[in-house]
């Protein structure tokens, strides 16, 4: 069973020409369309998150100044991210998606979520919107979920780095952040060596691989680095950062993914949930709306445990070599920080 | 080490206040004979639109230099992925080896109201390298 957020109106977030564009909601509505679930597919309302829930990931002063901004007419927040006199409004029903389909799932005990919004949210830091995200839809989600007393899992496979997640949980011990990204590339975090604060250490797992990487080679980064950390820390909950911009086809960067390997990635991160109806998929970037629709059609099959046909998953790419450097720099700095640690609680 | 810099880097993204960083780092860079890199910092648009700064701003950087009569051939460039505070960051480091990076108060995107803008401030912060904060020509003296 899938469970996903009934989409709102959300034509009046666009900028004309931008790639973070209404379009992509409805490609990824086609996406699920492909899947034929019938009765399988459970369409929950939209809600917006209350101001409580969105302080326990922003500052109250950044939500009062995007409000106003947009009440205002919105414009250009930065070279890459705009808003309008509607964002706010759905950026607030984004960020609450989340919050209404776990809700669902906890219910019932069973299925599987898929927050499907726009704007994406994984660059929005706790004090500023940034990368075409204005609020942190998957932070906002995790940090309810960890209010509860739950362990939160983040795999962030959107082909950028998940700055905003990564700085708001960056000293969380109940937030486990597990990023693969291309780099260097935007936003220029997401390097081995930042592994979490002194209070929640080795809670940070950052994979980054070069350009043209394929998906043998981002899956082995996930199982040999990230797999071990992800064991040690038993989540109870498991939240996928599901940006497609790391298709072969996407424009804004230069992976070289299938929906295939989306969908192997999915069955990975699906095998961590602990239990049935704990498990959410995120939608973040992801912008040639074709990949968009196949990328979103094979991940939803292969958390529902079916098997579309989607594209071959791709093999023989660069990184391989990347991934040895990042376990030797991420074993290197986890050394420095415990000793750094140690010291302080010495002194 | 060298008792002065011998490579210095300026962030430029054609802001009133990168042009008045980019201007001081030519004179002194003329005076030290430097190497002066010029550090760009691509956004996600900058990528999606495939902008080259070198074509969009080159005329101006080619304006400045005649002004200050810096040798062209001790200018480059460098396109960096990412945020400018990140890109700004790794100066020091393959593949631009500065010794001293440059920066405005305030970028292009950074409102005024603040006397020092949050890269400027967070560079300050953080860089492993000396950071000059060439103070914006507006800034009320104080």
């Amino acid at each position: 069973m899938l469970i996903t957020n009934e989409v709102p109106d959300d034509s009046g977030h666009e900028d004309p020409g931008h790639p973070e564009r209404p379009d992509r909601l409805v490609a990824v509505r086609d996406g699920l369309s492909d899947l034929g679930l019938g009765d399988e597919l459970v369409t929950i309302p939209a809600r917006s998150a209350t101001r409580l829930e969105l302080l326990r990931v922003h500052q109250g002063a950044y939500l009062d100044e995007l409000g106003a901004f947009c009440y205002e007419g919105g414009g250009d927040i930065d070279e890459d991210t705009y808003a309008t006199y509607d964002s706010w409004p759905l950026a607030q029903l984004a960020a609450g998606a989340g919050l209404a389909v776990v809700d669902e799932l906890t219910r019932r005990g069973t299925g599987v979520g898929f927050v499907a919004v726009r704007p994406p949210g994984h660059h929005a830091l706790a004090d500023r919107a940034m990368g075409f995200c204005l609020l942190n839809n998957v932070a906002v989600t995790a940090a309810a979920l960890r209010a509860a007393g739950e362990r939160v899992l983040v795999v962030d496979w959107d082909v950028h780095h998940g700055n905003g997640t990564q700085s708001i949980f960056w000293n969380d011990p109940d937030v486990l952040y597990v990023s693969t990204h291309q780099w260097p590339l935007f936003p220029g975090s997401g390097v081995p060596s930042e592994v979490g604060g002194l209070a929640a250490i080795d809670g940070i797992v950052n994979l980054p691989l070069p350009a043209g990487a394929t998906g043998d080679v981002v899956a082995r980064a996930l199982e040999e680095v990230a797999a071990p950390v992800i064991d040690a820390f038993a989540p109870t909950w498991v939240l996928i950062s599901a940006g497609f911009d790391g298709h072969r086809d996407d424009p804004m960067a230069d992976f070289a993914l299938s929906s295939g390997d989306f969908a192997h990635l999915a069955t990975w991160a699906a095998g961590l949930a602990p239990a049935p109806g704990r498990l959410a998929v995120f939608l973040e970037g992801g912008y040639d709306l074709g990949a968009l629709r196949h990328s979103v059609a094979a991940t939803l099959s292969a958390v529902l445990g079916d098997a579309t046909a989607s594209e071959a998953p791709t093999n023989g790419g660069p990184g391989a070599d990347q991934i040895g450097r990042t376990q030797r720099e991420r074993a290197s700095t986890l050394t420095l920080v415990m000793e750094q640690r140690a010291a302080e609680e010495a002194s | 080490m060298s008792t002065h810099p011998r490579t210095i880097a300026v962030g430029f993204d054609g802001s009133p206040d990168a042009i008045g960083a980019c201007s001081w780092a030519m004179a002194t860079g003329r005076y030290l004979d430097a190497h002066l890199v010029l550090v760009h910092a691509r956004g996600l648009l900058d990528r999606y639109e495939r902008r080259d700064p070198r074509g969009l701003l080159g005329g101006v950087v080619a304006d400045l230099a005649a002004r200050h009569a810096f040798d062209p051939t001790r200018l480059s460039w460098h396109v960096g992925d990412g945020d400018a505070c990140s890109v700004l960051l790794r100066c020091g480091a393959a593949p631009v080896f500065a010794d001293l990076v440059v920066v405005g108060s305030r970028g292009r995107d950074e409102h005024a109201g603040m006397l020092i803008g949050s890269t400027s401030l967070q560079l300050a912060e953080r860089s492993p390298i000396p950071v000059v904060i060439v103070p914006s020509a507006t800034s009320a003296p104080y």
